[in-house]
């Protein structure tokens, strides 16, 4: 695999000067991998906690157990500790192109906040990042054209994260819903005529036994004047 | 309660009213935010205007406001194959986009083309907000639903982390796509969209099945799922001005703007060619049979937007509903155009990328080809062009029409020939002469005069440094302006005569009449009850 890193190129045009020794792109004919980190500590990090090693498959299959969905990871959610190394292995079984980015990362370490996995059709890489200590939830969608918004998003999540982003299949609501057609049947038009005559005989009943009612009103109004003086005083 | 009644017939307000003597003043200025209005030219690439040679290409001079990135033309030449990473890292293409094998005939250009091509949804929906995401406009503030091809690409598909906007990669046109005749030419349709497409090659010398005796033809019955990829073989004999389009639910996916122009050039030696013209227009590189003939070449593809259509993918996010919306429940046979592109952009965005640009004595090569659901009527003013080729077919001298109208159907094509000879036929002489589809609808965005596919016959003397034409700054500053294709802008807004033409304001209400009317009314109603109440009390005694 004839594999081309371009680092010094790609750092002078996007990253910040304290990032150089790290980070980077490398890229070939199968996808690229960048801003991999495999061994620079966050600021806040003393160690690495933990070593995960993670498989995310990408693809159209993926999403045919959602409904509404084309495309999406094998995966929804994952849960690592703060400070953990992630090694995630990529693998795209279908025959376009996917990404895997994860946003919102410390930008000394992962320029534009970014780590970006890409891969041109089928195939697999494999990466390393390692996370800060910040109780968070991260991004982690494909970039192409709607494929985040038809399925392929989920969320990385450090000590449970900071609550559920939208529209993850299986996860969360979107903010943006879709409607659908709702099945009004004979039944459902039983249950409103019949709640209709419900709310009508309340009416009446109360018309009917208007004395008895009043009578009830009256004594629970005595009721409540002689319980409220002593929880004002 | 006769009065009263007579009353409410006189004072009745009505929304519009009569003014008296003097009709309300002039409204000069709708707009409530100047935020709306856009530079004519933000002259982002100063440095790629000039001719310059990359990777060993020759690239010409582009005088316009948006010239083609060179690095993407030099690219679009070589091959991703054989350009430098650093050329490649100037381009937003993957590096197996376009790769550039064999030259079987030994004449020193490559004659294996291996091309991949993306569906892309520009202007779609989110499920994460009231937004559109990957946008385009094709004109201030116009942002129809748009099914592109794009050449394989790479890293976001939007301009950076906190914009919605797509990489210049990614919009319409779906992208010219140049071969020589007799290459052996691999489209590879990688289907990175939530519905089916395919690649059908109208006009192209295409066997109906591939080697492998797979789908060669692109037809309804073989579409290429999501995810899915598949490669069409094409050995094209013939040279000529062709197309490619989606041929899966086609009157929707073609007017969606799934459709680009295949251009198969003569094969010569040393003939390297510029495979994509994203964006169509102007050709930086052109072939080396058209050099010898021709002082330029441009692509000019004509395209026109439903706006009903085009809003399905905006107001669904689930594939089965938009499946639904667009093959069912719209009706095509009930369709409208109401945006008309010329090279993806309407009137004023077509000054920046899609003005012929000539000097005096030039021949012009123009490919014209009609995406329209109508038929065009195009017309350059100062000019009568000849038509050297119908539908990619050569016509022979006798054969060959010169006019000033050139007609053509849906999914036609005319290879033009265009002299700016000033011969009082050819040519009447230097200016800044309009082009445009002379179908009266063509030159209007959603029924807004002007938009639509007018663009400029520019000669250079009469454009600014940034390629902008002089002469036009008023008009210039009026439509480049989102307020004005939203409809909030009075048409003629120049000098002594805004006041006369401009927006008549609206009239104050009139209180006095509005009182009596109340009044009046609530008499009425105090009438009626007194009268329900004494025919009680009368009824009980």
């Amino acid at each position: 695999m004839k594999q081309i890193l371009i680092g010094l190129l790609f750092i002078s045009l996007y990253q910040p000067v304290f990032a150089m020794e790290h980070g980077g792109m490398i890229m070939d004919e199968t996808g690229m991998i960048m801003n991999a980190n495999p061994d620079q500590l966050p600021r806040d990090c003393p160690q690495i906690s933990e070593n995960k090693d993670i498989t995310i498959h990408a693809g159209q299959q993926y999403a045919e157990k959602f409904t509404g969905k084309m495309f999406a990871f094998d995966t929804q959610e994952w849960n690592v500790k703060p400070c953990a190394k992630i090694n995630i292995t990529f693998i795209n079984d279908d025959q376009i192109r996917h990404q895997l980015m994860i946003h919102g990362l410390p930008g000394y370490l992962y320029p534009d906040g970014m780590f970006h996995l890409e891969l041109n059709g089928t195939g697999q890489l494999q990466a390393s990042l390692i996370l800060p200590s910040q109780k968070k939830t991260y991004l982690v969608h494909c970039e192409l054209p709607q494929h985040m918004e038809k399925g392929m998003k989920a969320q990385l999540k450090v000590e449970g994260g900071d609550g559920d982003l939208p529209s993850i299949p299986g996860i969360s609501e979107p903010i943006k819903a879709d409607l659908y057609n709702t099945n009004w049947n004979q039944l459902s038009y039983a249950i409103l005529a019949f709640s209709i005559l419900i709310g009508a005989a309340i009416v009446l009943m109360s018309v009917i036994y208007s004395e008895q009612l009043t009578r009830l009103l009256a004594k629970l109004g005595a009721k409540l004047k002689r319980n409220s003086p002593s929880d004002l005083h | 309660m006769a009065g009263a009644i007579y009353i409410i017939y006189y004072t009745y307000p009505h929304q519009y009213n009569k003014a008296g003597i003097n009709p309300p003043d002039t409204i000069y200025n709708q707009a409530k935010d100047n935020s709306n209005i856009e530079k004519p030219c933000s002259n982002l690439h100063p440095e790629w205007r000039a001719a310059q040679v990359i990777e060993d290409v020759s690239i010409n001079a582009s005088p316009d406001c948006e010239p083609d990135n060179p690095y993407e033309v030099a690219t679009s030449v070589r091959g991703t194959n054989n350009v430098s990473m650093g050329t490649l890292m100037h381009t937003d293409f993957a590096q197996d986009a376009l790769i550039m094998g064999e030259d079987l005939d030994k004449d020193g250009d490559p004659d294996i083309i291996n091309i991949k091509l993306e569906v892309v949804e520009l202007n779609g929906s989110s499920p994460d907000g009231e937004f559109l995401i990957n946008t385009f406009d094709v004109a201030p503030g116009i942002q129809p639903g748009l099914w592109v091809y794009a050449p394989k690409s790479r890293g976001m598909a939007v301009k950076n982390y906190n914009s919605l906007v797509s990489n210049p990669l990614l919009r319409a046109p779906s992208p010219v796509i140049r071969v020589e005749q007799g290459d052996k030419v691999y489209v590879t349709l990688e289907n990175t969209h939530y519905l089916p497409h395919t690649i059908h090659l109208h006009g192209v010398d295409h066997p109906w099945m591939t080697a492998k005796g797979e789908d060669n033809d692109g037809m309804e019955e073989h579409a290429v799922f999501p995810g899915k990829s598949h490669t069409y073989e094409i050995h094209p004999r013939h040279v000529g001005t062709m197309l490619y389009h989606c041929h899966v639910q086609t009157a929707q996916h073609f007017m969606m703007g799934l459709g680009g122009m295949f251009i198969v050039e003569e094969n010569h030696p040393n003939n390297w060619l510029q495979t994509f013209n994203v964006g169509a227009g102007v050709v930086r590189h052109p072939s080396v049979a058209v050099k010898k003939e021709y002082n330029q070449e441009y692509d000019l593809h004509y395209q026109s937007i439903d706006k009903k259509l085009a809003h399905i993918i905006q107001e669904a996010n689930d594939p089965r509903l938009v499946a639904q919306h667009m093959a069912r429940d719209y009706n095509m046979t009930e369709s409208f155009e109401n945006y008309f592109l010329l090279n993806g952009h309407s009137f004023p965005y077509t000054l920046r990328d899609s003005m012929i640009i000539s000097s005096e004595n030039e021949d012009i090569k123009l490919h014209v080809a009609n995406f329209q659901r109508s038929a065009i009527a195009l017309h350059i003013h100062g000019h009568k062009a000849t038509i050297t080729a119908l539908d990619g077919v050569d016509l022979t001298q006798a054969q060959q029409i010169t006019r000033d109208v050139l007609d053509m159907a849906t999914a036609q094509r005319n290879d033009v020939h265009l002299k700016t000879q000033n011969d009082g036929l050819h040519s009447y002489g230097p200016g800044l002469w309009m082009f445009h589809d002379h179908v009266p609808t063509g030159t209007t965005t959603d029924g807004i005069e002007p938009g639509g596919n007018m663009a400029i016959l520019a000669y250079k003397a009469l454009l600014d440094e940034h390629g902008m034409p002089k002469m036009h700054e008023h008009l210039l500053d009026q439509v480049f302006n989102k307020e004005y294709y939203a409809k909030r802008q009075a048409v003629w807004t120049e000098g002594s005569f805004a006041a006369l033409l401009g927006d008549a304001g609206i009239l104050e209400p009139n209180y006095l009449q509005m009182l009596l009317f109340g009044a009046a009314i609530g008499l009425l109603v105090g009438l009626f009850v007194l009268l329900i109440l004494v025919i009680k009390r009368k009824f009980k005694s």
